[in-house]
């Protein structure tokens, strides 16, 4: 199946805000924030639940810092509510680089709501996600549907598959950073002491 | 007095509400709490702020990015908590200040933190703020350890299937109990739990929706009982196995949630005796001052012998609740009482505690009646 492009992926899921916060698509831009557009908690949840039905992914529920933060554990990545420097360098690793300008200095973690809240982010994310989600069967090659829980099923011939949630995505993609970053010899135990 | 202090004693635009209606006011020690409500900013929002913030907020203020919307709710925020924290000063340390003589700021997580020229060290209340809608809430508790967190949500949109991603499905067979009529409006209401808990955890709900667990519900008070889990227990170890009691209440088209946890308090699994003699000391507390003069014994009779009136049952029950952190039926039992036209024992009572906090079985008071 040909990947949906950003502006497809960014057309539907403005679709999608619209439709919960009851505001005309024309308002969500790229650049603006949910919370900007009136979205609050329970917002957000049911966007989170619309956008998984309909790109078939699941989306994580911990932002990616929070979840490097299990990983690095407590001090590494921020201290006090402040990035670190190697929290600053996993960060721009996932960001675009227009939004890398608004993080030079200090930053707050509260500050990190720019970034996390912004639709694009959202877009990047959704598209990142649905590159994991087949439209045709392995197998045979018939369409994919989806089934109960993490499951989508052969419309064909039945062959099922689990999807990757989010969290497991992001968390591997976590690890795989600290390896390559910090841990030079394959092998070598994991110390958070050796990040600089 | 400026606009916001005239503004203030306005109930129309402005007043307080306990969601601790039974009462933050009788627990002097361990919760000395106020909760205020604000709808709507007044038109002339700049000099509105003017008359409430600190120079500092007001730069943060006019610095803030975004829409108005947020600068709106920001300042409504503010209000909220500014009035809270001033009631709570006035009330439990008799210091009157104006709103410009307390400062809230955000600190790098976001969390709100007071300072200002009128805020004595030692007396630095805990805040947190809500907001939705146009209504803003601010808690303000005056032990600085305590953790505090308040929440509101609108009832007026009906939402459809967010159970299935904002609960867990222990949390949802609590609420497939709840009677069809309540259940909406209770989900909302364990939503609001989990955020005011998430927020006075300090971090919101970072640690995923999952990790906070709504365990007990009790309807009639409009508790709930939130317990840690997975990652949230690795940030907070010592809460491992500990219940913390959210108030809820529902005003007009809002939920309300607030909690206030003392750290350090423990949820206790005390012996019978322990329960006996707490509530015996207690009830000698809220006699004193009344005309019962012989002492308070474990068969004396709420009613008829102490001279209890219902408020003094709900303040008393309210207080158990309280210093053993942990929500139980007293409603129920108090419905039962009046229902059967029957009094109660101190010894009754101390059975009712220990069975809800250590269940029938297992307590020494189920090892007494075997004897």
């Amino acid at each position: 199946m040909p990947e949906m492009t950003e502006s497809e992926v960014f057309d539907k899921f403005a679709q999608i805000v619209a439709k919960s916060l009851r505001i005309d698509a024309s308002q969500v831009t790229p650049d603006t924030h949910l919370t900007d557009l009136g979205a609050e908690s329970l917002d957000l949840i049911e966007i989170t639940m619309e956008t998984e039905s309909q790109f078939h992914i699941f989306l994580p529920d911990k932002s990616i810092l929070e979840t490097a933060v299990e990983v690095f554990g407590p001090d590494v990545l921020e201290k006090d509510g402040y990035l670190t420097e190697a929290g600053k360098r996993l960060l721009l690793q996932r960001m675009p680089e227009a939004d890398a300008h608004g993080f030079e200095g200090e930053v707050a973690v509260k500050d990190l709501q720019q970034y996390f809240l912004k639709v694009s982010t959202w877009v990047r994310m959704v598209q990142g996600l649905a590159k994991y989600t087949p439209s045709d069967c392995e197998a045979c090659g018939g369409p994919m549907v989806a089934s109960m829980g993490f499951r989508m099923k052969c419309s064909q011939c039945g062959q099922e598959i689990t999807l990757r949630s989010g969290e497991e995505l992001n968390r591997e993609w976590v690890r795989e950073y600290y390896d390559k970053e910090y841990r030079p010899q394959a092998g070598a135990p994991v110390s958070a002491t050796a990040i600089p | 007095m400026n606009a916001f202090g005239s503004m203030l004693y306005d109930s129309s635009v402005m007043r307080a509400y306990t969601p601790a209606r039974y009462a933050v006011d009788v627990l002097p020690e361990s919760a000395r709490a106020v909760c205020c409500r604000v709808d709507g900013l007044p038109a002339e929002i700049n000099s509105f702020a003017d008359s409430i913030l600190t120079a500092a907020e007001r730069d943060y203020w006019q610095s803030m990015r975004g829409v108005d919307k947020r600068r709106h709710e920001w300042l409504l925020g503010r209000a909220a908590a500014k009035d809270a924290v001033r009631l709570l000063l006035e009330q439990y340390a008799d210091l009157w200040l104006s709103p410009d003589q307390i400062e809230i700021l955000p600190d790098a997580y976001g969390c709100p933190r007071v300072s200002g020229t009128g805020i004595r060290a030692g007396l630095q209340p805990v805040v947190s703020i809500a907001h939705s809608h146009g209504v803003a809430v601010g808690l303000a508790v005056l032990d600085p350890g305590a953790l505090a967190g308040v929440d509101l949500e609108g009832t007026f949109r009906h939402r459809e299937n967010y159970e299935s991603i904002a609960f867990h499905p222990d949390e949802r067979r609590i609420l497939a109990d709840i009677a069809p009529d309540l259940a909406e409006e209770w989900a909302l209401r364990m939503w609001c739990a989990k955020e005011a808990v998430g927020k006075a955890l300090g971090r919101g709900l970072s640690h995923g929706l999952l990790a906070l667990r709504i365990t007990h519900m009790d309807i009639a008070g409009g508790l709930l009982g939130v317990e840690l889990r997975d990652a949230a227990l690795d940030q907070f170890p010592e809460l491992r196995g500990k219940l913390l009691t959210v108030y809820t209440v529902r005003e007009s088209d809002f939920v309300f949630s607030a909690i206030i946890y003392q750290q350090g308090a423990v949820r206790m699994r005390p012996s019978r005796q322990e329960i006996l003699d707490y509530l015996l000391q207690k009830m000698g507390e809220l006699t004193q001052d009344w005309d019962y003069t012989e002492p308070v014994r474990p068969e004396s009779l709420l009613f008829s012998e102490l001279g209890f009136e219902s408020l003094d049952a709900v303040v008393l029950c309210t207080a158990i609740q309280e210093h053993y952190q942990t929500p139980m039926p007293f409603a129920e039992l108090l419905a039962e009482i009046g229902q059967q036209q029957r009094d109660l024992s101190i010894d009754e009572l101390t059975t009712f505690v220990d069975t809800h906090l250590n269940g029938p079985a297992g307590s020494d008071h189920a090892t007494r009646r075997l004897q």
